[in-house]
C-alpha cells in the first residue's frame, strides 16, 4: 500500500500541491500576496516543480539520470526559495519593531552561520556507500538545506515566544506548517542519506508526502479560520495591589 | 551512524519544541486573566543596593577572602532573581502594549508602541544580564556590570506610567507602580 505508484503515493505526490495552488489562488484573491510575494511565489513554484516530476517519473521514455537532474536543480532552486521565505517571515515578524529586529536579525543570522557550518561538516563526514554519486549528492543536499532550515525555523519560534512578539494569525500558521514538515524532513532525510534502511525507502518517501500534505492543510486552517478573540485584557490591578506598590514607589522617588 | 541519531534526534527535539510553543500560544490566547495582575513588584532601591559596585568593593575590602565569594554569591543570587522579575515585568508590558496597539487614538496607540519597543529592549538586556551574572558567579573575579540594565527598567517603568496615563488619565501612574 505505501509502495512506489501505489494509489496512496499517487495521492500524497500530486494531492497537497494540488491544495498548495488552491491555497495560492485564495491568497490572491484576498490580497495577501501582496504582504508576503515570496510565500506566494514559492507556493508556485513548489507546486510546479513537484508537477513536473511527477510528469517525469510516470513517463516510461524518460532516464533515471535526467529524473536525477530535474530533482537536483529542483532540490537547489526549492531550498533557495525556502531561504527567501524564512527571511520574509523573519521581516513581518519584526517590520513593526526596530528595536526587536536588529537583535533578531543577528540572532537568527549567527544561527544560520552555525547550522550552515554544521551542515557542511556533516555533509563532508558522510560516508558516500555504493549508491550512484548523483543520489547520494542529492540526498545530502536535502540534508544540509533541512539542517539550517528546521534550525532557522526553530530560531524564529524561539524568538517570538521569548519576546512575547505577536506573531499574526496567517505567518504563524505558514511557520508552523513549515516547522512541522522541515523537522520531519530532516530526520527522514538524514536517515536517507546515511544509508540505513535503505529498503525501506519508500516509507521515508510517503512519511515526507503525508507531512507536506499536514503543512498545506495548516496553512489553510490558519487562513480560513476566524481570529481567536482575545479573553485577556489589561484592565488595572485592584487599588490593595496598588497601594503596596505605590509604598514602593515613594520610597524610590524619596532617594 | 552516530551523526544520523543525532540529526534525527534533534529534528525530534526541534519538532517538540514547535509544538509546545504552539500550544503555549494557543492556551495562553484562551486564557482569561487580566495581564497586570501578572505584574510582579520590584524593590529597585534593594535591587541597586545589591548591584552597587561600590558596596562590593566595600565587602571585597572588609571580609576575608572565603566569606567575600560566599556573599557575592549570595548577593549575584539575589540579583538574578531580580533581573527575572523585571524580564517577566518586560514580557507582561510587551503583551498589554501589543494587545493596545490597535487603539483608535493616535497618542494611546504611539505610546502602546513605545512601551512595547522598551519592554523588549528591557527583556533583551535581562537575557545579557543573566548570563553576565552566571559568569559573575562561575567566575567570581569578574564584575556583574548590570548598571546598564537597571537604567533599562527605569525607562521601561516611565513608558508604562505614560501608557497608564493616557489609558486611564485619573491613574496616572498605575503601570509603573505595578512594576516598582
Amino acid at each position: 500500500m505505501l509502495q512506489a505508484h501505489s494509489l496512496i503515493w499517487h495521492y500524497l505526490w500530486v494531492a497537497p500541491h494540488v491544495l498548495q495552488l488552491g491555497f495560492a489562488l485564495l491568497l490572491w484573491r484576498r490580497g495577501l500576496h501582496r504582504r508576503l510575494p515570496v510565500f506566494f511565489c514559492f507556493l508556485i513554484f513548489e507546486a510546479l516543480e513537484e508537477f513536473v516530476l511527477y510528469g517525469l517519473d510516470l513517463t516510461p521514455s524518460v532516464r533515471p539520470q535526467v529524473w536525477w537532474d530535474a530533482f537536483c536543480t529542483g532540490v537547489i532552486l526549492e531550498g533557495l526559495f525556502r531561504f527567501a521565505v524564512i527571511a520574509e517571515l523573519l521581516q513581518s515578524l519584526l517590520r513593526d519593531w526596530p528595536s526587536l529586529a536588529r537583535t533578531g536579525r543577528n540572532v537568527v543570522g549567527g544561527f544560520g552561520a552555525f547550522l550552515i557550518l554544521f551542515a557542511s561538516v556533516a555533509a563532508a563526514i558522510r560516508d558516500p556507500g555504493e549508491t550512484h554519486w548523483m543520489i547520494t549528492s542529492a540526498h545530502l543536499l536535502q540534508q544540509t538545506f533541512y539542517i539550517t532550515q528546521a534550525g532557522l525555523i526553530l530560531s524564529i519560534f524561539l524568538l517570538a515566544a521569548y519576546f512575547h512578539v505577536a506573531w499574526s494569525k496567517l505567518e504563524f500558521g505558514i511557520a508552523l506548517g513549515f516547522g512541522i514538515a522541515w523537522c520531519e524532513h530532516l530526520a527522514a532525510w538524514a536517515v536517507t542519506a546515511s544509508g540505513a534502511f535503505d529498503g525501506a525507502r519508500n516509507l521515508f518517501d510517503v512519511a515526507n508526502m503525508a507531512t507536506y500534505h499536514v503543512a498545506v492543510l495548516i496553512w489553510i486552517y490558519y487562513l480560513l479560520a476566524p481570529e481567536p478573540v482575545s479573553l485577556q485584557s489589561s484592565e488595572l490591578p485592584a487599588d490593595h495591589h496598588l497601594e503596596t506598590w505605590n509604598r514602593e514607589l515613594e520610597r524610590l522617588l524619596q532617594l | 551512524m552516530n551523526l544520523t541519531i543525532f540529526i534525527v534526534a534533534a529534528a525530534l527535539l526541534a519538532l517538540v519544541q514547535v509544538l509546545r510553543i504552539t500550544v503555549g500560544r494557543r492556551r495562553h490566547a484562551s486564557k482569561n486573566t487580566n495581564l497586570t495582575l501578572e505584574l510582579q513588584p520590584l524593590d529597585l532601591e534593594a535591587f541597586r543596593n545589591l548591584a552597587d559596585p561600590f558596596e562590593d568593593a566595600y565587602l571585597r575590602l572588609h571580609l576575608p577572602a572565603w566569606d567575600y565569594l560566599r556573599v557575592r554569591h549570595a548577593r549575584l543570587q539575589a540579583i538574578s532573581a531580580y533581573v527575572r522579575v523585571a524580564s517577566h515585568n518586560a514580557a507582561i508590558l510587551a503583551q498589554i502594549g501589543q494587545g493596545a496597539l490597535m487603539q483608535k487614538d493616535a497618542r494611546r496607540s504611539e505610546a502602546a508602541s513605545q512601551l512595547v519597543e522598551d519592554a523588549f529592549l528591557l527583556r533583551r538586556n535581562a537575557f545579557v544580564a543573566l548570563g553576565r551574572i552566571y559568569v559573575a558567579m562561575a567566575w567570581p573575579a569578574s564584575g556583574s556590570a548590570i548598571t546598564p540594565f537597571q537604567q533599562q527598567y527605569l525607562k521601561v517603568g516611565t513608558s508604562a506610567m505614560l501608557f497608564g496615563r493616557l489609558q486611564d488619565p485619573a491613574d496616572a501612574a498605575r503601570f509603573s507602580v505595578a512594576i516598582q
